[in-house]
């Protein structure tokens, strides 16, 4: 008796939850592929609304128009770089961190929570920080990129929370083999971590990735330092403003500008153009997760 | 939300920049009245000076320099080897060093002036004149400026600011030498489709009744459209492009567009609350309640508004012509001609002249400064006065003659469609043409020494050649040879004029009552049209009420006080 | 080797007893190396720039220095408590938050939960990687398409409600106040939900695999295993996260409020932030955003306060 219904009841939870995901899966694709297919349909028809998933008029000029200039290619390296160097920095420094406060027996485990617990919650406001960068001669510097976001409290707080799940007892027992903390961190802490720190690589490098903020206060007249998310922030807004007046531009005629690329189009092809780079990152990321998964087994 | 990532600090800080492109708001498409008082002998004394560069006060050769410019509006920069920059960097040794916004406006100049670090040339703003970032101008334009002093003779007092009367910045449009072609009508009117126009025999539309009158009959033939059902009438009020919504009233009763004030004998009033406000809302209660207002007209974005004018079923709205342009481009090219628009300068009743389109006025508090940490402030002036030579002026305008035009046997600069079209192709133009920079640099506008305008927009010939056969019906029919004549010829610019140009100052009285007006008015405005009509009344009790609550005096005492500045300063030159 | 790891629940139980004093001093030293370099890193990038917590005492002006900057007190404060729409952007922060607060936790976690379950990895990973590609569109992209949805002319949205016969005639979406805390809750939920489930799946993989095996020999089925394993296995990280978005609770955005918002749903759309924006940051006001940043700062540290006290009093995990 219980077996048949154990066979069965699986096969409907199965179908089932099949048919939920899937039905998400479409919902969280459309906006995507509907961006897309924007990106590839020429401007003036995307004006008449109508386009979902398919593009009506084949173009490739929201591309021509994102690519034209060649700023962006130098801008596509200096985000990489960022990118990978921050991720790899802020996670060797949070996932330290977070296992010093994960101690329980160290004195400072608590004041350092607090301090870095407070961080999250106040924000010193603009000027004040514009000036500290200003004084640590971080300005036009590729080090502003990577210096001033090393560590996240949120991201501790993460990395603490699944080192408290971990089996306290393996650390115990390297501890009777004479191991010291930070060789404890490296070889025990840092590969058991590998699933949340899958995840926090992940925060880190979509934030580092989509950043343009930093760029804008502190390297905007170094064209050499500009990132790419900065570059088709710049394109963007250029196109949206010579729409939102194109009397001004041309001197008073409207009449010449007409524009091939409207500010929808552009943005589309630039949303496309800033996150497949940083897209095909998960998918890759994703391999940590069961990773993660035997060596909890192997813990016994 | 579930993970929430710790907002960076730099995220946090991160405005919308929605909320930057703000910045385009009250510049209103002027399109140049036919200023024609500037001697064109100027010009070609000028353009004979252009062979040796500075012949009085600048005997020593100039040397190369790199400018580095900020501009607090979006824009592109040129290609690493644009034609035009490499040129002038051969002729002039001049390199421009361009940044352009990114982003919002206030903060950028918010940790410029903090800092105290600037560039060499810098966008006006009021706040960079209170923080002392940019020095007077007006010595060193005597000095080594003839083309600029001359260039700006009739505006200079004007130019000088109203507390100190320093010049501090080089007003990029406006000023005008030898004929303005007005071709184009990109100004505030009443828009109606010209396929509309076309079932009734072309009538001529003088009040906002004819013009009703005509939408409804349409709509009633006709209550669908290429199978779409038909909106009589549509207005946008979203963002900061709210003008469609908020200036009709003040066209209506036949004063010129000063923003949120109308100006009777030198006072200034807010129009928002009054009579002449009431009645027009009122109208459209009407249509609401009629169904021949569109029902989203008051939560679409501009991106459906547009939508919507590109479908082709909106008879009318009222609007200024460059906030939609880019709707009927796209008609135009479905082949939709006839749903594309005509505007009428309506007004309440005949015995008022209408006042829509004005006349071109200097676009102060605009263009470039020079700011404090400048190195060599004689050789920027310089520098842009050598760019006021035609010779530069033309390339940035025209471009390469032979190449991008060529020069008639009689003179007329004419392109070839190829050449037409590059204009239209924005790679081509950053490689090309100097767009970005050019729109803030000091500038000739009007007629080239040689007759020629200054610009190919402003020629009669592309004019022409540029309509559509629905058009060249549309204006034989009503008699009229460019869309501006559907306007009546404006009369000389008051001395105060436009009064929408008055610095509220960031962060006064004035400034916030503004805000909290256009609120007020964006909150119950649309309640009040989409109300039953004998809620009409109540409704608009309670916005006039609110706005009782709102400091509208200081706002108007800062106006009213500028306009009296100005009579004060600017009667004379 | 150790033992064998039992259940997390016992684990935890163990943990704080087995400190050895002998051992106490040596780790100390470790760990104070390990974690005073980037206290100190904290201390001056996060702190230090704290003193620019002034300006919200004075009518600050950029162009002038520290010493010149006009004194004005409380100024700032009284404009922000005492402006009539205060209240008003201060329920909508809430409101608004608190929505996006309870959904996102909610549909994240029955999304993680769910999304476990699929046997097929293939078809697990695809599901996982396409969930999460909304959290990489511009909210300008989102609320676009959510407004084109939600077209009374057409948008899909009345269309399919008209077609099950639910309503019969479109809804004016966006033009009903009553709706829009909820047009802004399920936006996020749309554009995050994947995103969010991101920390769960992590969270659930530090599951020893072995609970399920004992608890399949046990006789339990898979809505046992969820309840009584998986849930539990991610019950600290969720307390965690809910206690430090508690203390967020102020931070709405403006973003999706301003770009969905119109003239008439004001009252129920504008967040603190706009209001910021609007009366703060565009009238060159740098002092009203201080103000308005301490009393998010204040109201925040005694929400995250009294959460952490509530948690320690049940025995769960906490913050701090």
């Amino acid at each position: 008796m219980r077996k048949r219904t154990l066979q069965l009841e699986p096969a409907i939870f199965g179908t089932v939850n099949a048919i939920i995901m899937i039905l998400l899966a479409v919902v969280t694709l459309y906006p995507f592929l509907n961006t897309l297919a924007v990106s590839f349909n020429a401007g003036l028809d995307t004006i008449r609304g109508g386009i979902y998933v398919w593009p009506r008029e084949w173009t490739l000029q929201n591309y021509k128009a994102v690519f034209v200039t060649g700023t962006v290619f130098n801008a596509f390296f200096i985000s990489i770089a960022r990118t990978v160097l921050a991720t790899v920095l802020s996670l060797f420094l949070t996932t330290m961190l977070a296992y010093t406060v994960s101690r329980k027996e160290y004195a400072f485990r608590k004041p350092i929570t607090i301090i870095i617990v407070m961080t999250m919650y106040f924000n010193a406001g603009l000027i004040p920080y514009y000036f500290l960068v200003k004084d640590l001669h971080l300005l036009n510097n590729f080090l502003v990129y990577i210096v001033p976001g090393l560590v996240s409290a949120f991201n501790m707080i993460v990395i603490r929370t699944y080192i408290g799940t971990l089996s306290e007892s393996l650390i115990e027992s390297a501890k009777v083999d004479g191991a010291g903390d930070f060789r404890i961190f490296l070889q025990v802490i840092l590969p058991l971590c590998q699933p949340v720190l899958a995840t926090v690589a992940l925060f880190v490098a979509v934030g580092q990735w989509n950043s343009w903020f930093d760029t804008f206060l502190f390297t905007s007249s170094k064209q050499e330092l500009s990132t790419l998310q900065y570059e088709l922030m710049k394109l963007l807004s250029s196109a949206m403003n010579s729409n939102s007046n194109p009397a001004l531009q041309n001197g008073g005629d409207a009449s010449a500008a007409k524009a091939m690329v409207t500010p929808l189009s552009i943005r589309a092809a630039i949303t496309i153009v800033a996150s497949l780079p940083i897209l095909v990152v998960y998918p890759f990321l994703q391999k940590y997760f069961v990773v993660g998964m035997q060596l909890g087994g192997v813990k016994e | 939300m579930g993970v929430k990532a710790k907002k960076p600090l730099l995220t946090t800080m991160a405005v919308a920049v929605a909320l930057s492109l703000t910045v385009a708001a009250c510049s209103n498409g002027n399109n140049g009245g036919k200023n024609s008082n500037s001697d064109a002998s100027a010009a070609p004394s000028a353009s004979a000076n252009a062979g040796n560069s500075g012949t009085n006060a600048t005997d020593e050769a100039l040397k190369p320099i790199e400018i580095s410019a900020f501009i607090g509006a979006p824009g592109q920069s040129p290609t690493p080897d644009n034609k035009l920059f490499k040129k002038i960097k051969e002729d002039l040794g001049i390199t421009f060093k361009t940044e352009f916004l990114v982003g919002d406006l206030e903060q950028k100049l918010g940790v410029m002036i903090a800092g105290g670090d600037y560039p060499d040339l810098i966008t006006a703003d009021p706040k960079l004149v209170s923080a002392g970032a940019v020095i007077p101008l007006e010595d060193l334009i005597e000095q080594y400026a003839p083309k600029l002093k001359e260039h700006y003779a009739k505006y200079w007092n004007r130019m000088k600011d109203p507390s100190d009367g320093h010049i501090y910045w080089l007003p990029n449009y406006g000023a005008y030498q030898g004929n303005v072609n007005e071709t184009f009508y990109s100004g505030p009117a009443f828009w109606i489709q010209k396929a509309v126009l076309k079932e009734f025999g072309y009538p001529k539309l003088q009040t906002l009744d004819d013009y009703m009158k005509l939408i409804r009959e349409y709509q009633a033939k006709y209550p669908e459209i290429d199978g779409q059902k038909t909106i009589g009438f549509t207005t946008l009020a979203s963002d900061w492009r709210t003008f469609g919504l908020l200036n009709a009233p003040e066209h209506l009763t036949g004063h010129p567009n000063d923003g949120g004030v109308v100006v009777d004998n030198g006072v200034a009033s807010v129009f928002a609350t009054q009579d002449i406000s009431k009645t027009y809302y009122k109208e459209l209660n009407g249509l609401y309640n009629e169904g021949l207002m569109d029902k989203e007209a008051f939560t679409q974005n501009y991106d459906q508004y547009l939508a919507k004018l590109t479908q082709g079923n909106v008879l009318g709205m009222f609007d200024q012509h460059w906030n939609f342009q880019t709707a009927e481009d796209s008609l135009n090219t479905q082949g939709k001609s006839d749903r594309t628009y005509v505007g009428f300068p309506l007004v309440y009743d005949t015995s008022t002249k209408d006042y829509y389109r004005d006349r071109a006025v200097i676009n102060l508090n605009n263009g470039f400064g020079i700011s404090v940490d400048a190195k060599d402030p004689k050789r920027i002036i310089q520098a842009l006065e050598q760019l006021m030579d035609e010779k530069y002026q033309k390339m940035f305008t025209w471009g390469e003659e032979g190449v991008d035009y060529q020069v008639g046997a009689d003179g007329k600069y004419t392109r070839t469609p190829e050449q037409r079209k590059n204009y239209e192709d924005p790679a081509w133009k950053l490689a090309n043409l100097g767009d970005g920079i050019y729109g803030y640099l000091p500038k000739i506008e009007g007629t080239l020494s040689d007759g020629n305008a200054t610009s190919p927009g402003g020629d009669p010939v592309e004019f022409y050649d540029s309509l559509k056969d629905v058009d060249k019906e549309v204006l034989n029919a009503y008699g009229h040879k460019t869309w501006t004549e559907f306007f009546s010829m404006p009369p000389d610019n008051p001395v105060y004029y436009p009064a929408w140009q008055i610095d509220l100052i960031d962060g006064s009285d004035a400034s916030i009552a503004n805000k909290k007006m256009t609120d007020a008015s964006l909150k119950f405005l649309p309640r009040a049209i989409m109300s039953k009509p004998d809620q009409f009344d109540k409704v608009w009790q309670d916005y006039v009420n609110e706005y009782k609550k709102i400091n509208v005096k200081a706002y108007e005492d800062r106006i009213n006080e500028q306009i009296q500045w100005r009579i004060k300063n600017w009667s004379t030159n | 080797m150790a033992k064998p790891v039992d259940t997390i629940a016992v684990e935890a139980a163990i943990q704080p007893k087995k400190t050895r004093k002998s051992k106490r001093f040596k780790n100390q030293g470790q760990l104070m190396w390990m974690s005073l370099p980037v206290l100190i890193y904290v201390m001056l990038f996060s702190y230090y720039p704290i003193w620019g917590w002034t300006m919200a005492f004075q009518n600050y002006k950029p162009a002038k220095s520290f010493g010149e900057q006009e004194w004005v007190g409380l100024k700032q404060f009284k404009f922000l408590f005492t402006d009539d729409s205060f209240l008003r952007v201060l329920r909508n922060t809430i409101g608004m938050s608190a929505i996006n607060m309870v959904l996102g936790f909610v549909t994240a976690i029955v999304f993680a939960i769910l999304l476990n379950e699929v046997k097929n990895k293939l078809f697990k990973r695809s599901i996982q990687t396409i969930s999460y590609l909304p959290h990489f569109l511009s909210w300008i992209i989102v609320t676009g398409i959510v407004a084109t949805s939600l077209s009374v002319d057409g948008g899909i949205v009345n269309e399919v409600l008209m077609k099950l016969g639910i309503i019969h005639e479109p809804i004016m979406w966006l033009s009903e106040p009553k709706y829009f805390w909820g047009i802004v809750g399920a936006s996020h939920v749309w554009k995050e939900v994947g995103w969010n489930a991101i920390i769960y799946l992590a969270a659930i993989t530090s599951i020893d695999p072995s609970l399920y095996e004992a608890a399949e020999i046990d006789g339990a089925n898979r809505y046992h295993k969820m309840w009584y394993i998986t849930l539990p296995g991610i019950k600290s990280i969720v307390i965690i996260l809910l206690i430090m978005n508690l203390g967020w609770i102020l931070e709405a955005g403006f973003e999706v409020q301003y770009l969905l918002g119109n003239g008439v749903v004001v009252d129920w759309s504008e967040t603190i932030d706009i209001f910021v924006l609007k009366y703060g940051l565009k009238q060159g006001n740098y002092s009203l955003a201080t103000a308005a940043g301490i009393f998010k700062t204040v109201v925040s540290i005694t929400l995250i306060y009294a959460a952490n006290t509530i948690a320690k009093r049940f025995g769960e995990e906490r913050l701090i």
